[in-house]
């Protein structure tokens, strides 16, 4: 039997049927044959030609990585000129800058922008500048934390304490047409717990400049992201009769998707799942079996059914918005891998809701910044008004490593250096006990360690070494 | 060291100083009647400027 089907595969593949033979005469399978070298088949085929032939037919396809690889030659190529971080500073700001530099302040550029757009806007003689810097200098400075403040805490709680007042859990329509995004606390935990997939993927799809106001280019992009099954576009019967299945294609659905018969072909072809062999008569596509079994083709049609024929996987719908200034595509279920490289999609404004998604994406920066919007945008959703650096703070302790973390016993906490600090978190007895066995060494860094020996902790007044410097008579 | 203590700095030093004064260091301030409290004579010390201790910081 197993014989049978690797030489019906490779019949499939377009050998002929001898050579098929012969290859499963000597006990390949499918898989051998597509691993095996050139020698290796010429030993059973006979010429190397031959041989050669099979690879060609069977084997790996070693094109698609080539491809790739020709591809970001010439991507490097086209777009490498890397843009200046920052643009200098223009106008105002720029004499404000300069105005600074001559006092020897270092201001934040932001500060300097947000000034220079106030002032641009009132009509502020340009010999007041320099009392202005003054004073927004020395408001600078008093906000200032202190060096060796307790900011994990005040985070901690600047966040917990709105944390309490979210709902519980809700599940609404938000704002976004009719896709359901999990809110409230829940989606906070989520965030935090750094999941791989959250409840809700989603994506926010923009489109590059010259297409983003065309809402027929927005809905053929759309329909290029959404998943489309054969089902949904076609009738998938088995004539018992004929001993075959009939698919018969809408003519209609496949017109607005700019899909032909033959794509469905070619995809049922593609599929690991359908052994039947696939053909196109007429509008209709027929899979027939070599040995007409019902069970058989009852599974081609259970197969066929759910075929993937467009759309990326995961991407479950495609909802267009217009904003007015452009339209926006909201997907629900993501993947931006594969949404980067659909044509007409603005990669440097496209993002997905899961930061593990971007993380693998894009990297850990980009995971930083979408750790931060998710957060942010989660507790605003709910009315709730926390200050970015409590959540910077959080991403960071969760990205400072490279990877992303989740805060808690998997991660952020149980990956802590100290011993004594895992001790006083979590299953002491197995931390000190292991700590033990190891023979770890605790420097008493941190804070929850210097309160377990019992001394005051390396924070605020407790960091503060002095030393007697006796002033000299004058 | 032109640099102003940071308010952790700040009660440091204090509290070091007001320790010294209520062990029986002498004060370097004239005292009046009313203060009698070594951490109120420590801060006064401190706004004067005249405490001889001094933060070690790690730069």
């Amino acid at each position: 039997m197993a014989k049978k089907d690797t030489i019906n595969a490779l019949i499939r593949r377009g050998l002929e049927e001898d050579i098929a033979t012969k290859l499963a005469d000597a006990d390949m399978l499918l898989g051998d044959v597509k691993a095996a070298s050139v020698d290796e088949l010429k030993e059973i085929v006979g010429t190397k030609k031959k041989a050669k032939e099979i690879l060609d037919k069977v084997g790996r396809k070693k094109k698609s990585p080539s491809k790739k690889k020709s591809k970001k030659k010439k991507k490097k190529k086209e777009i490498f000129t890397i843009p200046d971080k920052f643009e200098p500073l223009k106008g105002t700001a720029k004499k404000l800058q300069e105005i600074c530099e001559e006092k020897g302040y270092d201001l934040p550029r932001s500060i300097l922008e947000d000034a220079a757009e106030k002032i641009d806007s009132k009509d502020i003689d340009k010999e007041d500048f320099a009392l202005m810097i003054d004073l927004i200098h020395e408001r600078f400075e008093n906000r200032k934390i202190d060096p060796k403040e307790s900011i994990g805490i005040v985070s901690a709680q600047s966040i917990g304490e709105p944390g309490t007042q979210m709902t519980m859990k809700t599940f609404h329509y938000a704002g976004v047409a009719e896709i359901g995004v999990t809110q409230g606390l829940p989606r906070m935990i989520e965030v935090v717990d750094a999941r791989k997939v959250p409840s809700t993927p989603m994506m926010e799809v923009h489109l590059e400049d010259d297409i983003k106001k065309d809402r027929d280019m927005a809905r053929k992009i759309a329909s290029e992201l959404e998943v489309t099954r054969l089902i949904d576009i076609a009738e998938v019967d088995l004539d018992m009769s004929e001993m075959k299945v009939v698919i018969k294609p809408d003519p209609k659905k496949l017109k607005s998707l700019d899909l032909e018969p033959n794509d469905i072909v070619k995809r049922l072809k593609k599929s690991r799942y359908i052994k039947g062999n696939v053909a196109l008569q007429g509008k209709n596509v027929f899979i027939t079996q070599e040995e007409p079994k019902y069970a058989l083709l009852h599974n081609d049609v259970e197969q066929a059914k759910d075929t993937k024929i467009k759309g990326l996987k995961g991407v479950k719908r495609a909802v267009i918005r217009d904003t007015g200034v452009e339209h926006i595509i909201y997907t629900e279920g993501s993947n931006l891998q594969e949404v980067l490289q659909v044509k007409g999609v603005d990669i440097t404004n496209t993002t997905c809701n899961s930061p593990v998604e971007v993380y693998d994406v894009l990297g850990v920066e980009a995971a930083r910044n979408s750790i931060i919007k998710e957060a942010l945008d989660t507790l605003a959703e709910q009315g709730l008004d926390v200050d970015v650096r409590h959540i910077m703070l959080v991403a960071d302790m969760m990205t400072n490593e490279g990877d992303i973390k989740a805060i808690g016993r998997h991660g952020v906490s149980g990956k802590k250096t100290s011993v004594l600090a895992r001790a006083a978190f979590e299953i002491t007895s197995t931390h000190l006990l292991r700590a033990a066995i190891v023979g770890e060494i605790d420097k008493l860094d941190g804070v929850a360690e210097n309160i377990i020996v019992g001394q005051p902790i390396t924070q605020g007044t407790g960091a503060v070494e002095v030393k007697y410097t006796p002033k000299k008579a004058e | 060291m032109t640099r102003k203590h940071t308010r952790f700095e700040k009660a440091r030093v204090i509290g070091a100083r007001s320790l010294q004064i209520s062990m029986g260091a002498p004060p370097l301030i004239e005292l009046s009647k009313k203060f009698m409290d070594p951490v109120d004579i420590a801060m006064s010390e401190y706004d004067l400027g005249v405490i001889p201790i001094s933060v070690i910081r790690e730069e």
